[in-house]
């Protein structure tokens, strides 16, 4: 009498667990899917197909026939992709060199495939030969059970494919330091067998029997901690666009957009340009000076600076060190002398002012580090639960201006920031004055201070208490004429902005003197 | 008492050898020898990495490019891959498409195989001299644009070229065929000795100094044709 299928595939699962050093991962489930496709991976949960297994069991053992599927799976997970990031990264390199989303996609899964069953037969004696002998084939599976016969050394009943299956054993597929010209060199030699392939199929979704490589593989986390480090290594907003616009569906998908989490509301497209300050931003964590402060001569952190080997430990600060101790991603507090903490406050709302003029780049095309500051200052005050409004300004007095009331709406700030007008720099002080209220919020300015009003918004922060932090981007006269005017005022703070490692040293609403003692 | 360790034990892992190993190893070991080749070509040929075309020097350096890889086992895969290499500079210290182009050839000519495809096209970089001196018997076909003197000193062998070529395109060629799916440049031609260049685009224009000059502009058993018309030889012209 045939066993029950749940305890056969415990008893199966063991061996695998055993077999890949026993990865973190689920117990895998039964799914009645289809046919068709063996296996599914949702936010790391494995599901294998029960009709499938049930099918093939007609030219081979089930407990193989789940073994194979099973060590196909781990392997995703070991080897490759392996996390979110690296699987954008193969994508984009794929993009590269073929042009279109679709067909670099494939590439990409079938790469994926590749790397992951190689792996597999590296680590361990496994059945997949033996599943892959009856599975059934389009044209470029073919050519890629040929390239298995190649560099497994095994046969699984193909003939012919002897020129692209040649070329691609000569790709060092288990050294994933190489992926980048691998993944290329592989797109090179199926890119016409791939177009053939979606000529054949017109379109039509043909499903890959060893399960679909989308997104909701990844859980949400994963995929916003991979936005962050794609938005950080991207050289520009363009770049991280062209990787990120082909899965908008599937990112909106696989996160659960909710306010928490990307901060995107219901029914919001994805605007990459915004996502890409969004998670940029997130790799910063700038500090808000929240508390009365008086001179005591002690030490304070002020700061954060990237942490690096032989620093003290004790100055690291795990809530922006994402919990762990690595050089690059561990932050660590630089202290100053000043100021202690007095009687405690809020931190107060705050109204950005940033300046979108013909002067600054456009955050669409290059790295704008005016919206940058700015989305991070926004980050700053949105998690101290104080709320943000924005006011975006070029020729301000023809219109050319964006104002938002106070929101702590991440989308929409996030789209009033990226909004750039291109024209000339005039600030309309009574649309600053609109947006004061009787809270006292700090002002964040960023600018290259080429302003034509610049007299009014300087005779504005000499009538106001409010703390203001204004950022320059780069240095000219007008820099010079705003510092020294605002040199009295201890309720202004200036800092420059030259480059994205000098953002961590601004701290937002800093006065030299508590202003209401 | 229990040791509360008695659970962990050694697993012995043995790690598994697969064909794959074999063949990159070997792969990267001939793109070793090709690459030092290269860099050996270049240290002696080009010391100041300036290179001048002159008809002396271009010979010297493929004869000794092909001293070079003289014995080598290499095929058309690992010429490919060695251009794909040369394309990423940061990979290499320098590229000079001269001598790089000329080192090309004489991998081509000197491969195992008779017809060999390389993708120009794939490359940010544009090498010269691809197809110098190709030998009878072989054929090279390239897709995508090339640089200046593509197919110069062709002998006897037949360059297929799927895109434009540069300048001098079949300069000094002896005998062989050259077939330009699109356009060539200046020169076409120039000091021609024999065989045919076919242009189906526009040639820019056709070399002025053919060897055996004799007063008059002829090619000597040489024919250059433009979308299936003979171009030149057109009529003996008299000169002055």
């Amino acid at each position: 009498m045939r066993r029950d299928w749940d305890t056969l595939l415990r008893e199966v699962w063991a061996k695998v667990r055993e077999g890949h050093l026993f990865p973190e991962l689920p117990q895998p489930q039964w799914s009645d899917g289809q046919e068709r496709v063996a296996l599914e991976i949702k936010d790391k949960k494995i599901s294998l197909s029960r009709p499938f297994v049930e099918k093939m069991s007609e030219n081979m053992a089930e407990a193989d026939v789940m073994e194979g599927l099973l060590d196909h799976a781990v392997s995703h997970h070991l080897s490759c992709p392996w996390d979110f990031p690296t699987h954008m990264r193969l994508y984009a390199e794929a993009k590269k060199t073929l042009k279109e989303p679709r067909l670099a996609q494939l590439a990409t899964d079938y790469f994926m495939d590749v790397v992951a069953d190689t792996y597999a037969m590296r680590q361990r004696e496994t059945p997949l030969p033996k599943l892959y002998e009856h599975l059934r084939r389009d044209e470029v599976d073919e050519a890629i059970h040929a390239l298995y016969q190649r560099i497994w050394g095994v046969d699984l009943g193909i003939k012919g494919h002897e020129t692209v299956s040649r070329r691609l054993s000569r790709i060092p597929y288990l050294d994933r330091r190489r992926w980048t010209d691998s993944i290329r060199r592989f797109s090179k030699v199926l890119h016409g067998l791939l177009v053939k392939e979606e000529e054949d199929q017109e379109g039509a979704n043909d499903d890959n029997p060893m399960g679909n490589h989308d997104l909701q593989q990844y859980s949400a986390q994963e995929v916003e901690k991979g936005l962050q480090d794609l938005a950080r290594e991207a050289a520009s907003p363009a770049e991280f666009k062209e990787i990120i616009e082909d899965f908008e569906e599937e990112i909106l998908e696989a996160t659960e957009p909710n306010e928490e989490g990307m901060g995107l509301g219901p029914g919001r497209s994805l605007d990459a340009d915004v996502l890409y300050y969004m998670k940029l931003a997130e790799n910063y964590a700038l500090p808000v000076c929240t508390v009365p402060t008086k001179k005591s001569g002690s030490l304070y952190p002020h700061h954060h600076a990237p942490w690096e080997v032989g620093m003290p430990y004790r100055e690291i600060d795990p809530w922006t060190s994402f919990g762990k101790i690595m050089p690059g991603i561990t932050q660590i507090w630089k202290r100053r002398e000043g100021d202690i903490f007095g009687e405690e406050e809020d931190v107060p709302d705050c109204l950005i002012l940033i300046d979108s003029s013909g002067s600054m780049p456009n955050p669409k095309r290059h790295l704008s580090y005016a919206v940058l500051g700015a989305a991070c200052a926004a980050e700053a005050y949105l998690r101290r639960d104080a709320h943000v409004a924005v006011y975006n300004f070029s020729d301000a007095h023809v219109g050319g201006r964006r104002n938002l009331g106070y929101t702590d709406r991440r989308f929409d700030i996030y789209r009033s920031l990226c909004h750039y007008f291109g024209g000339g720099t005039r600030l309309q002080i009574e649309d600053i004055e609109a947006l004061q209220t009787d809270e006292v919020p700090d002002i964040f300015l960023i600018t290259d201070m080429q302003i034509t009003n610049l007299a009014s918004l300087i005779e504005l922060f000499n009538l106001r208490q409010n703390r203001v932090t204004a950022v320059h981007i780069g240095d000219n006269d007008s820099v010079r004429t705003f510092r020294r005017s605002m040199a009295p005022r201890k309720n202004v703070s200036i800092f420059a902005v030259e480059d994205k490692q000098s953002i961590p040293a601004i701290v937002l609403g800093k006065v030299k003197e508590y202003l209401y003692s | 008492m229990k040791n509360p360790f008695q659970d962990f034990r050694s697993v012995p892992y043995h790690k598994r050898e697969i064909p794959l190993d074999r063949i990159v190893r070997a792969k990267e070991e001939t793109l070793e020898l090709l690459v030092q080749g290269y860099l050996q070509l270049v240290e002696e040929e080009v010391r100041d990495l300036v290179w001048l075309v002159e008809e002396s020097k271009v010979e010297k350096a493929y004869n000794a490019a092909i001293k070079r890889i003289d014995g080598s086992l290499y095929d058309a895969d690992d010429i490919d891959e060695f251009c794909a290499l040369l394309d990423s500079s940061n990979k290499l210290p320098y590229l000079i498409s001269g001598p790089a182009g000329i080192y090309i050839s004489a991998l081509v000519n000197r491969a195992q195989e008779d017809h060999i495809v390389l993708s120009p096209k794939d490359y940010e970089r544009s090498f010269h001299f691809l197809g110098y001196k190709l030998p009878e018997g072989k054929t090279l076909v390239l897709q995508g644009d090339v640089g200046d003197f593509t197919g110069s000193g062709l002998f006897g062998g037949s360059l297929i070229l799927e895109g434009s070529a540069g300048n001098w395109c079949g300069a000094g060629m002896m005998k062989g065929e050259i077939r330009v799916t699109h356009n060539t440049g200046q020169n076409t031609g120039e000091w021609m000795r024999g065989g045919e260049i076919h242009v189906d685009g526009t040639i820019q224009s056709v070399g002025t100094k053919f060897y055996g000059n004799t007063g008059y502009r002829v090619l000597f058993g040489g024919k250059i044709y433009q979308k299936g018309k003979l171009l030149v030889p057109r009529a003996l012209v008299k000169e002055g």
